[in-house]
């Protein structure tokens, strides 16, 4: 992926969320994983569609109809799945998180580390 | 708890909505409806998006910069037949310049709201068709309301006239991007091209209709010049031609 094609954090979120899901990432439950993986942030669905859309475009994830389904007003789901390229920038942004990560424990120490894990271990309950 | 929306919001919505994403839209949303109000919230916040995600997806930059340049040409050269003072007057280019603003919303309009899937051969000529009209309805707005910034009915028309011929042939040069083959869809086009590709005769009959629109147009303008009818009745047969081939081009 070339460097003009870098991910911005809410597409990692949208492409985190459909990674997830697997078989069942579509519209509503994307837009719910990625509302519970943003945190108290509240996230609008119209901005999960255009990311959707703009990640699609650039090759990222695929996009496909299902059959109609009567508690939708008959109305059918558009699923979501990871492409290659999708994957390989979702890992190529993981591993730059992890080496943040890792110089931010270097430099603000472990014991700063230890506290962030308590307090993100509380919030996943 | 989930709730039907109410039927209204619902209507309203799916009118809304660009027809390459409505039923997913509109199934999402029902599907998180827990009130009425709720619903309407959710319409609200997500529909611009889409329609603005769904323009940028459909919109291609260098060639509406080629449309707009056509279009403002067409009318310069409209007001250089039928007024050159215009041409010379102080905010006279800016006067020229509104209808093609017109023109190109429309334009990009058509292509937002245009139905996936193959299009009709007859498409060069609608979005440019629908652009002029809301041009032409524009300037029609601007007569009653500021005279001062509207051109005289002439130079529109002609701008018009000239602006639709040019430009249906660069949409013929550069399809709409939804038309164009496109990353994982390409496989799928090739399919739908091979089995249209009996269909020809019906396809020739397709192009032949934009063509006699467009003759039709212009033997109305001709017409009127002959019988010196007032600018402004001509305006709505104008009006009347668009609206009926317009119309047909939408059903074809």
């Amino acid at each position: 992926m070339a460097a003009s094609d870098s991910l911005g954090q809410f597409e990692q979120l949208v492409l985190t969320a459909i990674l997830a899901l697997r078989e069942e990432a579509y519209g509503v439950t994307i837009h719910s994983k990625v509302q519970e993986l943003a945190g108290p942030k509240a996230v609008s669905l119209g901005a999960v569609y255009v990311t959707l859309d703009r990640l699609e475009d650039k090759g990222l994830i695929a996009s496909w109809l299902s059959d109609p389904t009567p508690e939708r007003g008959g109305r059918a789901k558009r699923y979501y799945r990871l492409e290659a390229l999708g994957e390989r920038a979702l890992q190529e942004s993981a591993a730059t998180a992890k080496r943040i990560w890792d110089v931010i424990t270097e430099v603000w120490g472990k014991q700063w580390a230890r506290q962030w894990g308590k307090r993100w271990r509380k919030e996943a309950g | 708890m989930s709730s039907r929306p109410p039927r209204i919001a619902e209507v309203t919505v799916a009118l809304l909505l660009p027809p390459a994403c409505r039923e997913e839209v509109l199934g999402d949303l029902q599907e998180r409806c827990k009130s009425p109000m709720q619903y309407v919230a959710d319409a609200l916040s997500t529909v611009p998006f889409v329609v603005i995600s769904r323009i940028r997806r459909t919109a291609d930059p260098q060639v509406l910069l080629i449309q707009a340049s056509v279009l403002y040409l067409s009318f310069i050269a409209a007001a250089w037949l039928r007024d050159p003072t215009l041409l010379g007057q102080r905010r006279g280019l800016l006067r020229l310049a509104i209808p093609v603003v017109m023109a190109i919303a429309g334009l990009i309009l058509d292509d937002a709201y245009a139905k996936p899937g193959p299009r009709p051969a007859i498409t060069p000529a609608r979005g440019p068709l629908l652009g002029l009209l809301v041009a032409l309805v524009s300037q029609e707005a601007l007569w009653m309301k500021k005279p001062d910034w509207a051109l005289p009915h002439w130079v529109a028309i002609y701008g018009c006239v000239i602006g639709l011929l040019l430009s249906s042939g660069i949409r013929m040069l550069f399809p709409p991007i939804s038309s164009q083959l496109l990353g994982i869809k390409v496989p799928v086009a090739w399919l739908q091209q091979a089995g249209a590709s009996s269909e020809s005769l019906s396809r020739l009959n397709r192009i032949l209709k934009p063509v006699a629109g467009v003759v039709a147009l212009a033997a109305a303008v001709a017409w009127a010049a002959e019988n010196s009818i007032s600018p402004r009745h001509l305006v709505l047969i104008l009006l009347a031609v668009l609206l009926i081939a317009g119309e047909v081009s939408r059903r074809v």
